[in-house]
């Protein structure tokens, strides 16, 4: 059609001088397909994300009502009627992270403890006796990432402007995951990096992959497997801050530890 | 000299749904515009249908590089002979546009047009599209780009489509438009976001990435028929789709072996093909017209910047020099020019360089651009801003002399240009 198209136009122009006769061309009407097309939902391994739970659980009992990826054709020479109304039919899938952010952060301060105790012993590594306190201390925290008690329940490291590096503070809480992740084989988590607003969407995802690499490298660095772990950037396409300043954007450019179920 | 006015173009438009209210916003344009005459189009229902001639007038009254003449109070006669030339040339008119909408076969519509020179008193050119009435703002917006190639010497660019992504109500929508924004359709709808959409060579298929996976895989749609193939899903993140001129391959982004790497992924047989190696992040890649190179976005150098690579040997170069942050590259049909975004102050702007000279200009005073795109002509780059909040699209010409802001209700992004 687009070349008949073409030579018409073509032709047009080349004589297209005084008095030329009327040149034909036919555009064809091509159909609108609006078949609704689902998407089979990734293996549950793929889906835990701790901050969108709710929505995995549901995906899991329902794939076809929730999580709906719909699409629909279109032609060339497009019609509207029927495909826009088939953009309404989708569901709503209300997904929600916000309650889940401020629960991390009790967390954070429930675990705080343990974590302070441990930064000591980790800044004193070297030093032979310090294994002894070590050891004494791996008794009492709680390994079970699903108990907010449990230092494992924060997930959360967040980063310098432009940085992948991990900051000191969180050298503890990768540990305690790590030993959790080394007595669990089962268990298998997902290294989820971000970044903040600025700039290129698809640069910021890359910039949240090397977060997640860089977590991702550090707890292999503590003997986590490589089977157990997957390092993903989600971008600056899942901000906790909604907000357009500094306090925004720090919040955001952060690593997220999701472990598989939730 | 700036000279701003606005066209509301939706009430000139009846007959069919269009999904949101449009705007668009004209600053400054070309010094010598020509001044046309774009009668309504005559004959059969014509203006009930498809009102063709106010669609092309405003495809060209947007542009920059025309003045419409006021026509409102005529109607194309049905024969061009009987139109008098002197009257629309004592009104200021150099060209007058003016057509028919005829039956014909199978319910079908005949729309005949003649492209007359006011000031000599001639025929300009003549042509005649037969389509169904749902396809006519396709033919109006045909008649724009053959008027502006009989009288500027060069495409137009009307008739393209563009791809975008509308965020609303908690959902990611990829939609398929007119190039004026008018006719979307949301060809994919889904929870989860939803970027980087980019147009297969001929029109047909549309590449993204999608997020529904909980982490961002490549898929492949075929507009025709609604159907779509995941195809990269590997280990880690696979993004930043890029197609190739024969439509056979993908550039690709995937982190499966190291960090954010270059590949070729071949569609036919899914083989990934490792393009760029070393520890920095490679992103955004985009082959040239020709196929012989491929441009992507590195932060090897320490910050990120364009780069340019050889496909025969992957040899690398780097293009943008000027700042800290030059990111997105696009690259215009001919080859010559490569838009991207760059960061100025706290600013992000759409800048231009000319390969062959090094020579870069920047061509918006939007701060938040992201995402250029080069009309199929050439001369007109659409990207994505924020303006009070709110994503919106925009274009400029490639000489930043013209200014456009399409600007439906809701939150788009992402915007690619298409045939």
């Amino acid at each position: 059609m687009k070349h008949l198209l073409y030579l018409a136009l073509i032709s047009a122009l080349l004589s297209g001088c005084a008095d030329t006769p009327l040149k034909q061309a036919e555009i064809e009407d091509r159909a609108v397909v609006t078949t609704p097309f689902k998407t089979e939902l990734a293996s549950p391994s793929e889906t835990f994300d701790r901050a969108d739970k709710q929505l995995t659980d549901t995906a899991a009992k329902s794939p076809a009502d929730s999580a709906s990826v719909s699409t629909s054709g279109v032609s060339d020479a497009n019609i509207a009627g029927k495909t826009l109304a088939s953009a309404k039919t989708p569901k709503e899938t209300a997904v929600k992270t916000q309650g889940i952010a401020t629960q991390e952060l009790e967390a954070k301060s429930l675990g705080s403890t343990p974590q302070d105790a441990a930064v000591a012993d980790t800044t004193a590594a070297g030093n032979n006796k310090d294994s002894a306190d070590a050891l004494k201390y791996e008794a009492q925290p709680i390994l079970d990432p699903s108990n907010p008690q449990s230092p494992l329940a924060q997930r959360r490291l967040q980063f310098d402007y432009d940085s992948s590096a991990i900051r000191d503070e969180y050298r503890t809480l990768l540990e305690m995951h790590a030993k959790y992740l080394k007595g669990e084989t089962a268990a298998k988590l997902i290294v989820q990096g971000h970044a903040d607003e600025r700039g290129s969407r698809e640069y910021n995802l890359a910039l949240g992959q090397r977060r997640a690499e860089s977590v991702y490298r550090a707890l292999n660095l503590l003997g986590v497997a490589d089977a157990q772990m997957e390092a993903v950037s989600l971008g600056e396409e899942k901000p906790i801050s909604e907000g357009h300043d500094e306090s925004a954007w720090e919040q955001n450019r952060r690593t997220e530890l999701l472990y598989q179920g939730e | 000299m700036l000279i701003r006015f606005l066209l509301a173009v939706l009430f000139l438009i009846s007959g069919f749904s269009v999904q949101a209210s449009m705007t668009i916003e004209i600053v400054g344009g070309a010094s010598n515009r020509v001044p046309i005459a774009v009668l309504p189009f005559g004959g059969r229902q014509a203006d009930a249908v498809t009102n063709i001639g106010a669609i092309v007038a405003t495809d060209l009254g947007s542009s920059g590089y025309f003045r419409l003449i006021d026509s409102k109070d005529s109607i194309s006669p049905s024969d061009p002979n009987t139109l008098s030339l002197p009257a629309w040339q004592g009104r200021g008119a150099d060209a007058v546009l003016m057509g028919q909408v005829l039956p014909a076969a199978a319910g079908k519509l005949e729309v005949r047009f003649w492209l007359l020179d006011a000031v000599r008193a001639t025929q300009l050119g003549a042509m005649s599209y037969v389509s169904t009435p749902a396809s006519l703002r396709i033919v109006a917006h045909k008649i724009a780009d053959t008027v502006h190639e009989i009288l500027l010497g060069e495409a137009g660019s009307y008739s393209g489509r563009i791809a975008y992504i509308l965020k609303r109500g908690g959902r990611y929508e990829l939609q398929v438009a007119d190039a004026d924004s008018q006719n979307a359709v949301t060809v994919t709808s889904s929870p989860e976001p939803l970027i980087s959409p980019a147009w297969s060579p001929d029109g047909q298929r549309l590449a993204y990435v999608s997020f529904e996976d909980k982490k961002p895989v490549v898929y492949v749609q075929n507009l025709s028929d609604g159907k779509r193939r995941a195809v990269a899903r590997f280990r880690g993140s696979n993004s930043a789709p890029a197609w190739s001129p024969d439509g056979r391959k993908l550039a690709v982004t995937l982190s499966k072996d190291e960090t954010s790497q270059i590949y070729l992924l071949d569609l036919e047989t899914g083989v990934a093909t490792r393009f760029t190696r070393g520890g920095a992040l490679d992103t955004e890649p985009l082959f040239s017209p020709d196929g012989q190179w491929l441009f992507f976005t590195s932060n090897r150098g320490g910050t990120p910047q364009i780069y340019r690579a050889s496909l025969a040997d992957g040899r690398a170069s780097r293009v943008t020099f000027d700042g800290g942050y030059n990111v997105s590259p696009a690259i215009s049909p001919d080859g010559k020019t490569l838009a991207f975004v760059h960061l100025r102050g706290a600013s992000f702007h759409v800048a231009a360089i000319d390969l062959a000279s090094g020579q870069m200009q920047l061509l918006t005073d939007t701060v938040a651009d992201e995402s250029p795109s080069f009309a199929p002509n050439g001369r007109k780059i659409l990207y994505a801003t924020r303006v009070n909040g709110r994503g919106v699209l925009a274009t400029v010409s490639v000489d930043g002399k013209v200014r456009q802001r399409l600007s439906q209700t809701g939150d788009l992004r992402e915007p690619n240009w298409g045939r």
